[in-house]
């Protein structure tokens, strides 16, 4: 039986944690409310270049330009996003499951990484992964500027050939209760981008017309695509990250309550019984002396 | 019948709907937009973007960008858009002001072409702004606008 004192501590130190997860719980639950809506505002710039992206690949077959030209796949570049710090639930944990399966996927091909988190760092150091490149610290109302030395380096190796695919995994923000791991590709430039559905399909028969010239607008617009992709799906992943917090630390505040109930209960049982205990030895102590 | 126009910026969307008619800065000139127009693409420079909805006129300021035309839709990917209430006149006045003291300094040639830009965009902005003050809508035609394919 444990000492009444013990128990005691034991409750003391519990509503602690409750007291600390209940907070977190209040901290992200405000960060996430505006990583959502910074989710929901950045979305429609993403889709929208990526559906163009897709367009032009598809109406036009030979675009003079090396981020749409398919190569034989000898090294796939993968840019893993992660959160910097942890108590999120598994989102980490299923985002590096996932890129073990699609490694497993792919015998004989090799994988370099650039990443974005320190868990990610984490993961490739414990996994003797090979990184080139990692940035860590940006932040949840940052600009795109914090995430483009990241790019640049991916872009750069898929320019010089040495890297002949370019992927992005990230955890995709669903709803406040469900966010998943998801895997797209993102170079070369082809009808298979994103989620590899080929819905895009051209809205008219012919070809566009550029102003001023194809190179012209493709040397603007392969970057930009390329940035702002990586850029929302940073943003997905601070909306996940901070979903995933909340509802672990709410969780978290949760159980505390319930292991103070039962411990409150079995406090109070054992207080009883030391009441019952110390008032029986006083009525025996006391019949003890009148028999005497 | 109009078509769909998307306005889009990294940071938002700020119109996805049915419109009429546009009219927006091209890095090859100005051009309009009604339904039905030929598939192109085009890279935009710093300028007003006019769109025309029933009978309501909304002017933008596009910092640039890329735009695509279809028959059906127009998508315009844009660096920064302000809304033509949210120009800061004073800081647009204060910002070609200083433009305009630099490019009297002596220079180098890139800086000149920065300031030459600074200058170019500010009066954009300062003329949507001037515009607004004086009541008149954005789409009325102007001298200096010179007729093109703007008609009400």
């Amino acid at each position: 039986m444990p000492s009444l004192r013990s128990i005691r501590g034991r409750i003391k130190s519990v509503k602690n944690t409750r007291q600390i997860t209940k907070a977190m719980e209040m901290v992200a639950s405000a960060k996430m409310r505006k990583a959502q809506m910074r989710v929901r505002d950045t979305r429609p710039y993403a889709e929208k270049i990526l559906e163009l992206m897709k367009r032009l690949s598809a109406i036009e077959s030979n675009i003079p330009n090396i981020f749409f030209k398919t190569r034989p796949v000898t090294t796939i570049g993968i840019i893993l996003v992660s959160t910097d710090r942890g108590l999120c639930g598994p989102i980490n944990f299923n985002v590096f499951r996932q890129v073990f399966r699609f490694m497993a996927d792919r015998p004989g091909v090799r994988f370099e990484f650039v990443v974005i988190g320190k868990k990610g760092q984490d993961f490739l150091r414990r996994s003797g992964l090979k990184g080139i490149g990692s940035i860590s610290g940006i932040k949840d109302r940052g600009e795109i500027e914090e995430i483009l030395p990241a790019t640049q380096v991916a872009i750069e190796e898929f320019q010089k050939e040495r890297w002949d695919e370019v992927w992005i995994f990230y955890t995709h923000f669903e709803s406040t209760l469900s966010q998943k791991p998801k895997m797209q590709k993102l170079l070369p430039i082809g009808s298979d981008l994103g989620d590899g559905k080929t819905n895009a399909a051209s809205p008219f028969l012919g070809e566009y017309l550029y102003e001023p010239d194809t190179k012209d607008i493709l040397e603007v617009l392969v970057p930009r695509y390329f940035e702002s992709i990586v850029f929302q799906r940073v943003m997905e992943n601070f909306a996940s990250e901070y979903s995933a917090r909340m509802m672990a630390m709410r969780n978290a505040t949760s159980n505390a309550k319930e292991v103070i109930y039962q411990m409150t209960l079995v406090y109070n049982k054992l207080r009883q019984a030391a009441i019952t205990r110390e008032i029986s030895e006083i009525a025996s102590g006391a019949d003890a002396v009148q028999q005497g | 019948m109009g078509f769909i126009l998307s306005l889009v910026t990294q940071e938002r969307e700020l119109i996805s709907e049915e419109v009429d008619f546009i009219k927006a800065n091209g890095v090859d000139g100005e051009f309009g937009v009604l339904p039905g127009h030929t598939p192109f693409i085009t890279l935009l420079d710093p300028g007003e973007l006019v769109v025309r909805k029933g009978d309501s006129l909304y002017a933008y300021y596009v910092s640039g960008g890329v735009a695509e035309v279809l028959p059906k839709s127009v998508v315009i990917l844009a660096n920064t858009v302000e809304r033509e209430d949210e120009i800061d006149e004073q800081m647009a006045r204060k910002a070609r002001h200083n433009a305009e003291e630099a490019l009297k300094q002596p220079i180098t040639e890139s800086e000149r072409q920065t300031y030459l830009l600074d200058l170019k965009r500010e009066t954009v902005r300062l003329s949507i702004v001037a515009r607004r003050r004086s009541g008149q809508h954005p789409g009325q035609l102007t001298e200096e606008d010179g007729g093109g394919p703007f008609h009400i």
